[in-house]
């Protein structure tokens, strides 16, 4: 189990990562996300070893680290995953892989889960991202760590690539049985591989949740924007009933007292259906072919802004009334107005 | 905590050991009868104007050569790169004296072809002389920039507007300024620490003045000399360590494909370079073998100098290594490696002297090759040390990072990763030092065992005595050996990436 | 003129010794000469620091030397004749003495060390043998060089050149020199010597605006004979050598009479201990075959007996040089102030 306790990262005078609590369990991938120059990979450095910290502690299996009591990286019974997959380049793949252990069966394994058997001979320069990234993996998980940390290991790779490749980690991690700290900037990524979602904003850690918890309940509206397409609505909370009537509808919310009666509605673009109509609420503004759905941006009566999703076969032009009903029978967020 | 690198340490005992020379200059010094008068500051005038001068003619060759072999594609890479590196296998005083020779009214050139050529002497001709000698110096260290820079930024600024000419100025430039900075600084120092060429042209610098002095035993008017030179060099090294160069992973640099056409007449611009720091002197030579006939010349002698040089190249590498990690590791390291800097602006015979008066407190030492391989180390370990720094700054620190979270501990990331992958510096960095060592005379000549003759001691002895048929065999094997170390040095390039990957990289 | 030709006719040194009665001689106190056929054998090791290379001719005599007595192990060092004059002085100091004999371009060098109390005494019947001007009691000179203006045929007949050292200031002629060379620098010690500091500074600047500097007296003899000057001062042996690799060159040798121009100074040798085997080593450079082999071949004055000079130099008694304690050479710093002084240096 790593437990982070208040911890503080400090470059100069920024504190980029300020006071952060964390628990991980033993077989948890935990997924840390935010904006570029939020801290998490700060976190992933420190918990490697790899830079001092300012404040707090970090505790891991045997060991304990503190500003005080620094923990060589070798020690420290990890693995890490890089960005630019830092390959050896001098040493062939099966060297790389076998780098530091002498019993081969492990690297076998996970050359063959990996399915990178045929390269073993060839040095990295000769390999594509995502079988440098197949062989950064089967070298950190042949060294058997007892967690591993990845720091955006699939953003320099093709989207098609990275989807499969998503998985395969995840795959991979699960079957090996090691908790994970992953980061990354994709909150598509974010939402589908882990099991817990971390939102990091300016170094402070805004919500750590299930992802569906994350995307459905968000705790503030940067959380809630940063993770999928957030429409707000204007609305009115019934304290007693919690549920908010706008101009949409009536819909349910969740109980929370912080909330009072006036309040900004989260709307995700799939929660609503959109349809042509004269007498709609509001017009559409600009419309989006997605491929497999369309996107739509409607402006309502009362000057706000919705966005909406529909199936691609439900084409509207700009400039159209449409009408729109909330789709959802389950608690939508709601947040106390802001200005 | 204050975690100190593990270079630190070992680069303090370098530092030290550098520092050395210094020492006994001041405890030499310290009978010295006067300090400065107006004479000196016409000696300091002519020496600062040379280095000038020098530094600009090295950067004015050196650049525009460092580009040509870059990024453009060559047909036989590799040979236009030693060749134009090569004078650096040649003692810059037999250059000179080549040139003497050569040109001028009476000179071989009006004999021969009856093409009257002016003198080349003074200030001029010391400048031209050197600045032939050291551009590889600016060559090298700007190569090795130019090749880590990435080519999209040009693309940039192309597709911005801006010609290519001016994209190279304004995007390109800028960010070798450090590259350039590095090689103009050893160039300059060279222009310091030199002695036969402003002899030969008649030109008023420290270090004849120097010799003056020490010929006419004054011993401690010339450590005093020495000490005011080493003010200017300290100043120098001061200066360039204030250049900061920028940091880039480049997936790929810029290359050209140019027609025959600009081929040729790119080759045909830089033919004099080659003409007259190559060419001349060897036809030179040839013509005094052919004239004067060899004589009797022992081979043991070229065995002699390869043998220290390469000491002197090995044992140099190996202290030059801490030196390089601590310089890139923080600012105290970097100032470390900046005092053992200093040994390059030393004039050999002040090393050479130094060190006797190290020898005679320790008689062990005394007039032993270790002495001389030392005097060797100390005076060119700079060399080795900027070919190392430049190789192991554009190495990509997540390598050494991924290691050590393996498991592996410091030495053992600095054992498997860093070294292997700075090999290329490594090897560079000991070639450089080799062929300082093979034509260095005047230290030679002061340490070393009794009975040690070296190519260079030998082609001196044959120099002085006027007997120039002589200096051919030796001179044509000093620079055959010396082509020999440059190859090796450049076997690690190998056509400078240019990356033009089969099978996708990204 | 006619002496020169006629001794040039009679071509190798051999003929010359052969016909003493051609040269006047002077017979005081005469000089025994001594062949290398009657010494000893050299035995054991000997360090030898050669301040001087002649590229195979110094070369030559000492392998000479140690084929004849092969159970000699001569150990030499070679460099620059004031780097190794102050690395015998160093190691003395230190205690670290190493050097044994030291055989230096220049008497000035052996100054230093006679000054510094290091030079061993040599027997009488060695310095003996030397001709009495250059008999001293604790260093041997061994070849003799004479101060000469080279002058380019093409420009200058003989008859142009003025006589007196200080005539030359007062010419229009152009001038090469070498100030930074040991050689020039005792010239000019001897002319202070001869006639005082205020008048040598006087002629030094009155060259100084007409003379070339080179590096060296060999760059001085060569620019006489491109015609980059009219003159140069040099050592005597630069142009004897130059004519001998090139017998049509346009350079050749006039004297001034009875002034530091002329001076003669001599290279020598010293024993730094006292050991048979050092001074028995002395010996063979003042044999007959040694000293006439350098004559013949480096163009160098020998200083035995009577032998005669090289080819292309008349006899010593046909010139008058300046009486001067050669070791007195040694003393060179007020010589490089005054220098200073005049802007030369």
């Amino acid at each position: 189990m790593l437990t982070i306790e208040n911890l503080t990262i400090q470059y100069d005078q920024t504190k980029v990562v300020d006071n952060l609590n964390l628990v991980l369990g033993s077989d948890e991938i935990l997924m840390l996300v935010g904006p570029t120059g939020c801290g998490k990979t700060s976190i992933l450095r420190a918990l490697a070893g790899l830079i001092p910290i300012e404040s707090g502690s970090i505790q891991f299996g045997s060991w304990t680290a503190t500003p005080k009591k620094t923990i060589a990286p070798e020690k420290r019974n990890l693995g890490m995953v890089f960005q630019d997959f830092a390959l050896f380049p001098h040493l062939t793949v099966e060297q790389n892989i076998n780098f530091r252990i002498s019993d081969k069966q492990l690297a076998d394994h996970w050359i063959n889960i990996l399915r990178i058997d045929s390269l073993r001979n060839a040095k990295p320069d000769r390999l594509s991202g995502g079988q440098k990234q197949r062989v950064a993996l089967a070298r950190t998980l042949a060294h058997q760590p007892k967690l591993i940390l990845l720091d955006e290991p699939l953003s320099n790779l093709d989207a098609a690539l990275k989807d499969e490749l998503r998985w395969e980690i995840r795959q991979a991690l699960k079957s090996a049985g090691v908790p994970a700290v992953w980061v990354t900037h994709d909150q598509d990524e974010a939402l589908s591989v882990g099991d817990t979602v971390g939102v990091l904003r300016e170094g402070k850690l805004e919500q750590l949740d299930t992802p569906k918890k994350c995307y459905s309940n968000p705790n503030n509206p940067f959380v809630a924007r940063f993770l999928g397409e957030a429409s707000f609505l204007a609305g009115e909370k019934n304290a007693e009933t919690n549920m908010v009537t706008t101009l949409l509808g009536e819909t349910p919310t969740f109980e929370n007292e912080n909330v009072t009666s006036k309040v900004d509605l989260l709307i995700r673009p799939d929660d609503l259906i959109i349809k042509a109509n004269e007498h709609g609420v509001g017009e559409v503004i600009w419309a989006r072919y997605e491929g497999s759905s369309r996107l739509y941006a409607v402006k309502l009566d009362d000057e706000s802004v919705v966005k909406a999703r529909s199936p691609h076969e439900n084409q509207i032009e700009p400039g159209t009334r449409v009408s729109l009903i909330i789709n959802t029978h389950h608690p939508l967020a709601a947040f106390n107005k802001s200005i | 905590m204050i975690r100190w690198p593990i270079s630190y340490p070992f680069a303090l005992i370098v530092a030290l050991l550098a520092i050395l020379p210094v020492v006994v200059l001041f405890v030499l010094a310290s009978d010295s009868v006067q300090f400065f008068d107006a004479h000196n500051l016409k000696v300091l005038y002519n020496t600062l104007l040379l280095m000038f001068m020098t530094l600009i003619g090295a950067v004015i060759i050196g650049v525009p050569l460092a580009f040509l072999t870059t990024y453009i594609q060559l047909p036989m890479q590799r040979f236009w790169i030693v060749l134009y590196i090569a004078p650096l296998a040649m003692p810059s005083y037999l250059g000179a004296f080549t040139f003497y020779a050569a040109f001028g009214p009476g000179g071989e050139i009006k004999n021969l072809i009856g093409l009257s050529t002016p003198s080349i002497d003074g200030l001029f001709g010391a400048a031209i002389i050197m600045s032939l000698y050291t551009y590889p110096f600016v060559l090298l260290t700007t190569r090795a920039a130019l090749s880590s820079l990435d080519a999209s930024q040009v693309y940039a600024a192309r597709t911005l507007g801006l010609s290519l000419a001016k994209s190279l100025w304004r995007v390109v430039l800028p960010r070798i300024v450090n590259g350039i900075a590095a090689g103009a600084l050893l160039a300059a120092m060279y222009a310091l620490s030199d002695f036969g060429t402003p002899a030969i042209m008649g030109l008023d610098t420290f270090t004849r003045v120097i010799y003056v002095e020490y010929n006419s035993f004054g011993l401690a008017q010339a450590a005093m000399l020495s000490i005011q030179l080493l003010v200017v060099v300290g100043l120098v090294l001061f200066v360039e360590s204030r250049i900061k160069g920028t940091q880039e992973k480049p997936s790929q640099h810029l290359l050209f494909f140019p027609k025959p056409m600009q081929l040729t007449g790119m080759f045909l611009s830089t033919a004099p370079v080659i003409i007259l720091s190559i060419i001349l002197p060897l036809a030179i030579f040839f013509l005094w073998l052919w004239r004067d006939g060899a004589g009797h010349f022992d081979l043991s002698i070229a065995w002699n100098s390869a043998h220290a040089s390469i000491l002197a190249a090995v044992v140099a590498v190996i202290l030059a290594l801490p030196l390089a990690f601590a310089a890139i590791a923080g600012k105290l390291g970097r100032l470390l490696e900046r005092i053992a800097f200093v040994g390059f602006g030393v004039p050999g015979i002040v090393m050479g002297t130094a060190l006797v008066y190290v020898g005679l407190q320790l008689p062990f030492l005394y007039q032993t090759l270790g002495l001389l391989v030392l005097a060797y180390v100390l005076r060119f370990i700079p060399l080795a040390v900027s070919s190392i720094r430049a190789k192991t700054e554009s190495l990509d620190g997540s390598l050494v990072n991924a290691a050590r979270v393996l498991g592996a501990n410091r030495y053992e990331a600095l054992r498997r990763i860093t070294l292997p992958l700075s090999m290329r510096g490594i090897i560079a960095g000991a070639a450089l030092v080799f062929l300082e060592s093979m034509r260095e005379l005047p230290a030679t000549l002061l340490l070393g065992p009794t009975g040690f003759e070296t190519l260079a001691t030998y082609l001196w002895r044959v120099y002085e005595a006027g007997y120039f048929g002589r200096a051919a065999i030796p001179g044509l094997l000093l620079i055959l050996i010396s082509a020999i170390a440059l190859t090796i040095m450049l076997s690690g390039e190998a056509g400078v990436k240019t990356k033009l990957t089969k099978g996708p990289s990204k | 003129m006619q002496r020169r030709t006629f001794l040039q006719q009679l071509g190798a040194l051999g003929l010359l010794g052969a016909c003493p009665a051609i040269l006047p001689q002077h017979l005081a106190a005469a000089p025994s000469m001594v062949s290398v056929k009657q010494l000893p054998k050299l035995k054991g090791e000997l360090t030898l620091y050669l301040g001087r290379g002649e590229g195979g001719l110094y070369e030559n005599v000492l392998d000479a030397i140690k084929k004849r007595n092969p159970d000699f192990d001569l150990k030499i060092r070679r460099g620059p004749t004031a780097a190794l004059a102050n690395a015998i002085v160093a190691e003395a100091q230190a205690n670290v003495r190493r050097a044994e004999v030291f055989w230096a371009v220049d008497s000035g060098a052996i100054g230093l060390l006679t000054d510094k109390g290091l030079a061993q005494p040599l027997p009488e019947d060695l310095t003996s043998q030397l001709r009495p001007e250059f008999r001293f009691p604790n260093w041997a000179p061994v070849t003799g060089r004479i101060r000469t203006l080279a002058y380019n045929t093409e420009r200058l007949k003989a008859s142009d050149i003025p006589d007196s050292i200080l005539a030359l200031a007062e010419s229009d002629l152009s001038i090469a020199w070498a100030p930074a060379y040991a050689s020039f620098q005792s010239f000019v010690t001897a002319m202070r010597l001869l006639i005082g500091e205020q008048k040598t500074i006087n002629w030094l600047k009155a060259m100084n605006k007409r003379a070339k500097k080179y590096a060296g007296e060999l760059g001085v003899v060569l620019a006489a004979e491109r015609g980059e000057v009219d003159l140069g001062l040099a050592n005597h042996y630069y142009t004897l050598r130059l004519k001998s690799g090139k017998p049509d060159a346009t350079v050749d040798l006039a004297f001034t009479n009875n002034d530091a121009g002329c001076l003669v100074n001599a290279s020598g040798i010293v024993a730094l201990k006292q050991s048979d085997t050092a001074i028995n080593f002395i010996r063979y450079l003042l044999t007959t075959e040694v000293q006439s082999y350098l004559a013949s071949e480096a163009y160098e004055i020998p200083l035995i007996g009577d032998l005669a000079p090289p080819a292309g130099l008349p006899a010593l008694q046909t010139i008058s040089p300046p009486k001067v304690d050669l070791t007195q050479l040694a003393n060179l710093r007020p010589t490089l102030n005054m220098m200073r002084k005049a802007g030369v240096l």
